[in-house]
């Protein structure tokens, strides 16, 4: 396996999820030095990563977490906002609490990490900063209202930084994954009947006949992370197996 | 590095620009690659690459290439569509041969590879075609061209959506890449230096595109890294598009 990212710094936030989890376990097997930021550690730790404690709605955190790190650091060469919540709500029934609470993980924290980790990622002159958006930010999911308005903010975002930042030699683009077998895609299919049925049925809907794994969205973020992607900014990478390619219709 | 190790590839139009870029790297990923152009072979084309003199748009000619192909490969796991023609005119003043010319390349050309082809890819084979930011937002003056990527993108997900999950197709939707057609369209304009200056400007990268950065994904997206890829067009443009075209600094 060439190591494609050997010599970079990394700091992943949500690196103790599903899809962050793989995307800290590429890095590191890719040669670079991986900071996992999240609320706790993942369950399968893996000793090539780091985990530091970061909550992405703490501002003082933020702040705190990065002015340690340009002591240790001289550089920060890969940023990737991959922290996010989901709620399974329609807007009827989604708290103004439960709003503030997905924006300010979702959104504002993406902010927040990417305006204090500016200074460090100027300096690596060649910085890629990845974005997690969604499927989701193009086309609904039914009941995830304030998930699919998160995920359409940090589309837009992502192209104001690309166009605001990529002077200073920062690129900035979004991943947007369709379905992935994850703990939060466990969770949306919660209560809708037979987990085995639905599974199915959401498999052959896919042109690829399957949902993606962490894995498959970590080697579209390990490519834009690289410097193979040296030309790629301020583009939404929909990844999803091609269902958005369709137009969505029950094979009946 | 030989992320396509034992892989088999078709590339279209590789005598020169984006082909070229990719059949080079996709060479040194360590596939077998064949390409094609309407000509005798390059003379300084490397020799383990194989050429065949092919017009994409004669269908008799891309038989001949897919049986080529065949008794040379057997399976074949990468097809790009790279083969692009451009002409600088708007609708008013294209003329029919004009039509048959670029639609023959850029659509026709296009079809009737992947009609071919995908009879003969393996299981996780990947298309990749070639289309451009253009057919999303108007180049001025470029109108088949325009037009033609419009198309290319429609079928990449046509593709993808019914000839998956065995094979995956995927565009990739170049900015401007420093070739010889991008020249071409900056002497549309009537000042073309000022006007490669106020596009470079508008680029986020501070910079235009290389052929090399457009086989870099090509890379990718044949790799089996992209296995979950598919029924994309995949924007590759130095920020240009994320932009607004409506920049005061340029005032």
């Amino acid at each position: 396996m060439s190591a494609i990212l050997a010599g970079k710094t990394a700091f992943v936030t949500g690196g103790s999820g599903g899809i962050g989890s793989a995307i800290c376990s590429r890095f590191a097997r890719e040669g670079a030095e991986v900071l996992a930021a999240d609320l706790a550690p993942s369950a399968t730790a893996n000793e090539a990563v780091e985990f530091v404690e970061y909550d992405v709605t703490d501002v003082a955190l933020c702040r705190q977490t990065f002015d340690r790190l340009a002591a240790r650091w001289e550089r920060l060469d890969i940023l990737v906002n991959a922290a996010g919540i989901e709620i399974e709500k329609t807007i009827e029934h989604t708290t103004l609490e439960e709003w503030n609470r997905i924006f300010a993980v979702n959104v504002t924290g993406m902010f927040l990490t990417s305006k204090y980790a500016l200074p460090l990622l100027r300096k690596a002159n060649a910085a890629s900063v990845i974005n997690f958006g969604s499927y989701d930010g193009y086309i609904a999911d039914p009941g995830l209202a304030a998930y699919c308005a998160t995920k359409g903010a940090v589309h837009a975002l992502t192209r104001a930084m690309a166009c605001d930042h990529g002077p200073e030699g920062i690129r900035v683009n979004a991943i947007c994954p369709g379905y992935v077998d994850t703990p939060m895609l466990q969770s949306f299919f919660g209560d809708s009947g037979d987990i085995e049925s639905l599974k199915q049925a959401v498999r052959d809907v896919h042109p690829v006949r399957s949902y993606g794994t962490p894995e498959d969205i970590a080697n579209l973020v390990n490519w834009l992370a690289s410097d193979e992607a040296r030309y790629a900014s301020g583009q939404l990478w929909v990844i999803d197996g091609g269902l958005s390619a369709q137009v969505q219709q029950m094979r009946l | 590095m030989t992320r396509l190790a034992d892989k088999t590839a078709l590339v279209t139009g590789g005598r020169q620009g984006i082909g070229r870029a990719i059949i080079e790297r996709f060479e040194a990923e360590g596939a077998r690659v064949m390409t094609c152009g309407r000509g005798a072979r390059p003379a300084e084309l490397p020799a383990e690459i194989l050429w065949e003199t092919c017009d994409v748009s004669e269908r008799s000619d891309v038989d001949a290439l897919t049986d080529r192909v065949v008794e040379t490969f057997g399976e074949l796991d990468i097809l790009v569509n790279n083969a692009g023609l451009q002409i600088e005119k708007t609708v008013v003043d294209t003329t029919d041969a004009d039509w048959d010319a670029l639609m023959g390349v850029n659509a026709k050309g296009v079809f009737l590879l992947c009609r071919d082809c995908i009879p003969i890819m393996s299981a996780g084979g990947s298309i990749i075609n070639i289309g451009s930011i253009s057919a999303s937002t108007a180049d001025p003056g470029l109108a088949l061209y325009n037009a033609s990527k419009a198309f290319v993108q429609g079928l990449t997900r046509s593709i993808a959506v019914d000839h998956g999950p065995a094979i995956r197709c995927n565009a990739i939707s170049p900015g401007w890449i420093m070739t010889d057609m991008a020249a071409a369209a900056f002497a549309v304009a009537d000042n073309p230096a000022a006007a490669e200056r106020d596009a470079l400007a508008r680029h986020p990268a501070g910079r235009f595109g290389t052929p090399a950065d457009v086989a870099a994904m090509a890379v990718w997206l044949a790799s089996d890294e992209a296995e979950f890829a598919t029924g994309q067009c995949y924007t590759l443009d130095g920020g240009l598009t994320a932009t607004s075209p409506l920049n005061p600094g340029l005032f």
